[in-house]
């Protein structure tokens, strides 16, 4: 692993950092008050995209597992928002979706760990994963009568029980926000709970965890279940934002996404995920915008400049911005150190 | 009186090769049994076929009486086999504390006992507790990777040459604990050390090119300097 900054174990709250959560919180309460629509897109896509990152960063980060099949899980999130809105536009349709999306992402979970953990190695991993994504992806382009194909489903609004929550964007923020809240404290309770234990420890070397008594298969399909759970929700919660599904969100690309987010904030640190997915969301946004006032073709394929972004960001900052500041911090806390032991006269 | 670890003619393989020929060797109760050969024998092979990380071709394989024959390793390790390996086996990435939490079953009161036991048994473990085991000394892993097999109440430990590649004074340390350790617990240990050896165990079997060829009580092989000097090079 690049880095090993990560969430430290029985680490108790501290009260200036409670204190600085809250402002924090407060902050992005007040600050949408005085934003525009499409700021306010962006924000709820920020906050979304950083739970579907977390949920990459609980394999990735935590078990060392690569899977390219993330977006599965994702995808079927989104459009079973759409489906089941489409219904019906209200809380129980949502309720339901939210349980479908959630009994999907187990048994999907179970049985992607199930094909993938016998092949053994992360590499072979890696390529069952990506395989078993396209081959849902073929499925749900074919399946039009469900799916919309490649034309996609939009999302209907009945303009019904759920307004303002679901139909004005700054309803659609603060449902964001909430819904990123909730999943940070579930999965940040997950990764420091005996299993997240056990995942690092699978993560770092996997016999060694075995020869402990621990059945690193069933801790790794765990972990996987979280994740597709995690995904799943965060797909649901997408959809009310996009308005629309389509196959592009079961794609590869939509996987690279969730791994770029994990690789920019930091792996195996879960609030990296917040910073990379704001940092990948924002140049994404800027560079359209760019597009749209310099009219440069180029600027309209914003993964040309994020991909080299990473490429700087792997070879200067492997530890990613999160991993980067906490090295910056130990550094400068070691340095602090040594110059208070020279400056310490002698007894 | 059953022996608590028993194997008969064990016959076990890495890939196309046999590594292990002929190894026969029975621990009972309480014991402290060393296991001597020459570099390459297959002493290290042979624990690692105990753990099922070796497979096992053929011969009689049995812990308290039930076979470890084609068994998981984590499923023999939870019948009460305690590794310590070569490697030392700690996650340089978790604390010393953390290493020591993610060895335990349960952290129940009895547990927690135990791992006070373990950290006045190693006092620099206590001093490093709260440090990444990426920091600690080559002794000080050595002392965390006993430590961490002891924090359960395993009912044998096996140990892989603890005193490789240490200091004479920490060799020293870590023979006075394993001692300590073999007056609650049976211990299998390899070892080239013939000092260790001869300060923790009480039985000896020498491996040679995967077969067991000598086996004894430790002062019968401290008398017998012929014996030494064909198997130990001593």
């Amino acid at each position: 692993m690049g880095s090993n900054v990560r969430l430290s174990f029985d680490k108790k709250p501290e009260l200036p950092k409670l204190i600085a959560l809250a402002a924090l919180i407060t902050v992005f309460l007040v600050i949408p008050q005085f934003m525009r629509n499409t700021q306010l897109i962006m924000m709820s896509r920020i906050f979304i995209l950083a739970v579907y990152g977390m949920s990459y960063d609980i394999l990735r980060g935590y078990t060392g597992f690569i899977n390219l099949g993330q977006a599965i899980f994702f995808g079927s999130g989104v459009y079973m928002g759409v489906i089941f809105l489409n219904m019906q536009n209200d809380l129980w349709f949502f309720m339901m979706a939210a349980g479908s999306i959630f009994v999907a992402s187990v048994i999907g979970g179970y049985v992607m760990s199930k094909i993938v953990l016998r092949t053994g190695g992360v590499v072979a991993a890696a390529m069952v994963t990506l395989a078993l994504g396209e081959i849902v992806r073929n499925i749900a382009e074919r399946w039009r009568t469900v799916t919309g194909g490649q034309d996609g489903l939009p999302l209907r609004f009945s303009r019904v029980a759920l307004e303002p929550l679901f139909t004005t964007r700054l309803g659609a923020y603060y449902f964001a926000f909430v819904f990123l809240i909730v999943m940070t404290f579930a999965l940040r309770a997950f990764v420091l709970s005996p299993t997240g234990r056990v995942l690092q420890a699978i993560r770092e070397n996997e016999q060694r965890a075995r020869f402990l008594g621990y059945d690193t298969q069933k801790y790794k399909t765990i972990a996987l279940i979280v994740s597709s759970v995690a995904a799943g929700f965060s797909g649901l919660v997408f959809a009310v934002i996009v308005r629309f599904a389509n196959t592009d969100y079961l794609s590869i690309t939509y996987t690279l996404n969730a791994l770029l987010i994990t690789l920019v904030g930091g792996t195996g640190t879960l609030y990296g995920s917040i910073l990379g997915s704001a940092f990948v969301t924002w140049i994404q946004n800027f560079l359209l915008d760019l597009n749209r006032s310099l009219g440069w073709d180029i600027l309209r394929y914003p993964m040309l400049f994020v991909g080299s972004l990473y490429i700087l960001l792997v070879i200067f900052m492997p530890a990613g911005l999160l991993g980067g500041f906490f090295q910056l911090k130990n550094w400068w806390d070691r340095k602090r150190l040594s110059r208070a032991t020279d400056n310490t006269p002698e007894a | 009186m059953q022996p608590l670890l028993k194997a008969e003619n064990i016959v076990s393989y890495i890939g196309p090769y046999t590594i292990l020929h002929d190894v026969s060797l029975e621990v009972t109760r309480g014991e402290a049994v060393v296991i001597l050969g020459r570099n390459g024998a297959g002493k290290t092979t042979f624990l690692k076929t105990i753990m099922g990380l070796v497979h096992t071709r053929s011969g009689v394989l049995e812990f308290d009486g039930e076979t470890l024959v084609d068994k998981e390793t984590h499923v023999i390790q939870r019948k009460g086999i305690g590794y310590v390996p070569e490697d030392y086996g700690i996650f340089d990435l978790l604390t010393v504390e953390e290493n020591m939490r993610i060895a335990m079953w349960k952290e129940d009161p009895e547990t927690k006992e135990r791992c006070d036991w373990v950290l006045d048994l190693f006092p620099d473990l206590k001093l490093a507790y709260k440090r990444f085991a990426k920091t600690l000394s080559g002794g000080q892993r050595q002392m965390l990777s006993v430590g961490r097999a002891l924090v359960n109440n395993n009912r044998i430990l096996l140990v892989d040459e603890p005193s490789k590649g240490l200091a004479p004074v920490i060799i020293e340390t870590l023979a006075g604990a394993l001692k300590e350790i073999s007056k609650t617990t049976t211990v299998l240990l390899v070892e080239q050390n013939f000092a260790m050896a001869c300060a923790v165990g009480q039985r000896f079997y020498i491996i040679n090119e995967g077969k067991t060829v000598e086996s004894g009580t430790m002062a019968d092989l401290i008398q017998n300097k012929e014996l030494q000097a064909v198997h130990l090079g001593i």
